[in-house]
């Protein structure tokens, strides 16, 4: 059981395994198709102070191993879509986060809207990737300062060494490691360049350095994010220092390894492969930074090489 | 909607360019209409990453029968994982008579299935194949079926009369959609008819659904009205006299 606590409120995760946000929807879409209920919570598609339309151009792009996607995050605003969806995040089976996005001023509102309902558990926001840490320590705060629920901070990949310590300092109960990073592609039916945020297998490297990296310098809950397709990947996440994981665009490719995933940690226990290193082994019981420099560091020199085929 | 495994029967290629795969799908997967589809994965790794829309023609008890480019190559025996249904039948008129079905520079694939019901029926019904589209190879459409063929959308012998005598006018492009095809369309339409009642006039739209479950939220079509729908929830056949086609023109400066 992981708990990630604000003041009096709490979040309390019986599964390491979270839906992510822009996957799964707003509530019980994917309901249809897996029980949600083996999930530790589910966090809601991103959601604004104001109605959002959806982009107008292309907004999909197959890549290898994964998608390049440019939805234009819509919505209709949180009033709107509280309630649209307040029902069914009653009677959601798991803990409902709702993703926001906005200004700081618009994150506030938000919040203070939030803090009077009663069907969210937490709070993640989604931390732009233009803002300098004091901006996200500034946003953080401001909306700290507005509710009491827990609040979990989204960063972007390429600035999260940057701002992590700055969203925890400015009142982050939790980090996300980290939202889908934006790139560009060509899009092979209007022959454009579109930019938009990619997901897929690849990711993962990526991120879950970024996570081991950040679990030696901070003293917070850890969520990694990104490229997590198999059971396996979420005790790579956990072993780099992950308390927990969200799973996002494999609920698309392969919405049966949701279910694999959720009920390989229905236990909360790390396990290991048959033949994992003794390395490996000795690594799980020890503290985090141990861990992480294992993870992090390189092979010894007398480490054979693997064989030429 | 579920999630499940189907094995490929038989493959028959019924031209260059088209073949035809009879699928032994799960009972779930038998309660498919036309207009509905799959988003199917041929393989358990990640190439393709998503899904590819797979669309049935026929339905024969346990077996439904999909049409696929050539370019792919399937086996027998093949396991393919299969989601859906997925969408709305098409909104055919239970007072329709007449169908005039539209396919810009398409496949009609998509009609196939509609047209089995729509046929057995006793509904008359029109095949306009534009452009590329003539490539199909209509030998092996149903024999009640009346098939045009046009070089260009605007002719086509008897244009005018079967615009203004179909009960329900269908059109399909290639995906995801062709807004300047329908747009001249709608105004060919309008003129002609001078007035189009409501449920008369589709167009088919196909962006791409990386979920198909109305979760991600990429496959939105804008509406005259402000509202936007789901292409995998509410499609695949939009009103062309509700949709905002000028808004969903790719990279449109009014969107």
């Amino acid at each position: 059981m992981l708990e990630i606590t604000a003041g009096k409120s709490a979040l309390r995760l019986s599964r390491p395994v979270i839906g992510a946000s822009g996957a799964f929807g707003f509530a019980s879409e994917y309901s249809k198709l897996i029980d949600l209920s083996l999930l530790g919570a589910l966090v809601t598609n991103p959601i604004s102070l104001r109605p959002r339309r959806a982009a107008h151009s292309t907004r999909v792009v197959p890549l290898d191993g994964g998608v390049l996607i440019h939805t234009g995050l819509p919505n209709s605003g949180i009033h709107k879509m509280h309630r649209q969806y307040a029902a069914k995040w009653r009677a959601s089976p798991i803990p409902i986060i709702m993703h926001l996005i906005g200004s700081a001023d618009d994150l506030a509102e938000c919040a203070i809207f939030l803090d009077q309902q009663s069907e969210v558990a937490a709070i993640e926001l989604g931390i732009n990737d233009t803002l300098t840490a004091r901006e996200v320590r500034a946003v953080v705060a401001t909306v700290r300062a507005r509710t009491q629920l827990p609040l979990l901070a989204k960063l972007p990949l390429y600035q999260a060494v940057n701002v992590a310590a700055a969203a925890v300092d400015g009142g982050a109960n939790a980090l996300v490691i980290a939202a889908p990073p934006r790139g560009t592609a060509r899009d092979p039916l209007s022959g454009q360049l579109v930019g938009g945020r990619l997901y897929g297998t690849w990711l993962k490297p990526l991120v879950l350095r970024l996570v081991g990296q950040l679990a030696m310098r901070l003293d917070v809950p850890l969520i990694g994010c990104g490229g997590v397709h198999h059971p396996d990947d979420v005790r790579d996440f956990l072993e780099a220092g992950a308390r927990a994981i969200q799973l996002d665009s494999v609920v698309w490719a392969r919405p049966e390894m949701v279910t694999a995933i959720a009920q390989a940690f229905s236990v909360g226990e790390l396990t290991r492969m048959a033949g994992a290193l003794a390395d490996e082994w000795r690594a799980i019981g020890e503290p985090a930074e141990r861990r992480t420099q294992l993870l992090l560091a390189p092979p010894p020199p007398s480490m054979p090489s693997p064989p030429e085929i | 909607m579920q999630q499940g495994q189907a094995i490929i029967e038989r493959i028959r290629r019924i031209s260059a360019g088209v073949q035809r795969l009879e699928l032994a799908v799960e009972k779930p997967h038998q309660a498919i209409s036309g207009g509905q589809f799959f988003l199917a994965r041929t393989d358990s790794a990640y190439g393709p990453y998503l899904r590819e829309a797979w669309l049935p023609i026929a339905v024969r008890e346990n077996v439904v029968i999909v049409e696929r480019p050539t370019r792919y190559a399937y086996l027998p025996n093949q396991v393919i994982d299969l989601l859906g249904p997925i969408g709305r039948p098409f909104p055919l008129r239970s007072s329709a008579r007449t169908l005039l079905l539209i396919a810009y520079e398409a496949t009609p694939a998509i009609f196939l299935l509609m047209l089995q019901s729509a046929l057995a029926r006793q509904c008359a019904a029109t095949l306009v194949l534009i452009g590329q589209a003539r490539r199909y190879p209509f030998e092996a459409l149903p024999p009640a079926l009346e098939v045009t063929l046009a070089e260009y959308h605007e002719r086509w012998a008897e244009r005018e009369q079967q615009i203004a005598w179909a009960d329900q006018i269908f059109a399909a492009a290639p995906p995801p959609y062709d807004i300047p095809a329908y747009l001249r369309l709608l105004e060919d339409v309008q003129r002609i008819r001078q007035a189009i009642g409501p449920e008369t006039l589709y167009g088919v739209f196909q962006p791409p659904m990386p979920c198909g479950i109305g979760a991600c939220q990429a496959c939105l079509v804008r509406l005259q009205s402000g509202d936007e729908m789901l292409a995998c929830i509410d499609g695949l056949a939009f009103d062309l006299t509700r949709v905002n086609l000028l808004q969903n023109l790719p990279n449109s400066p009014g969107a």
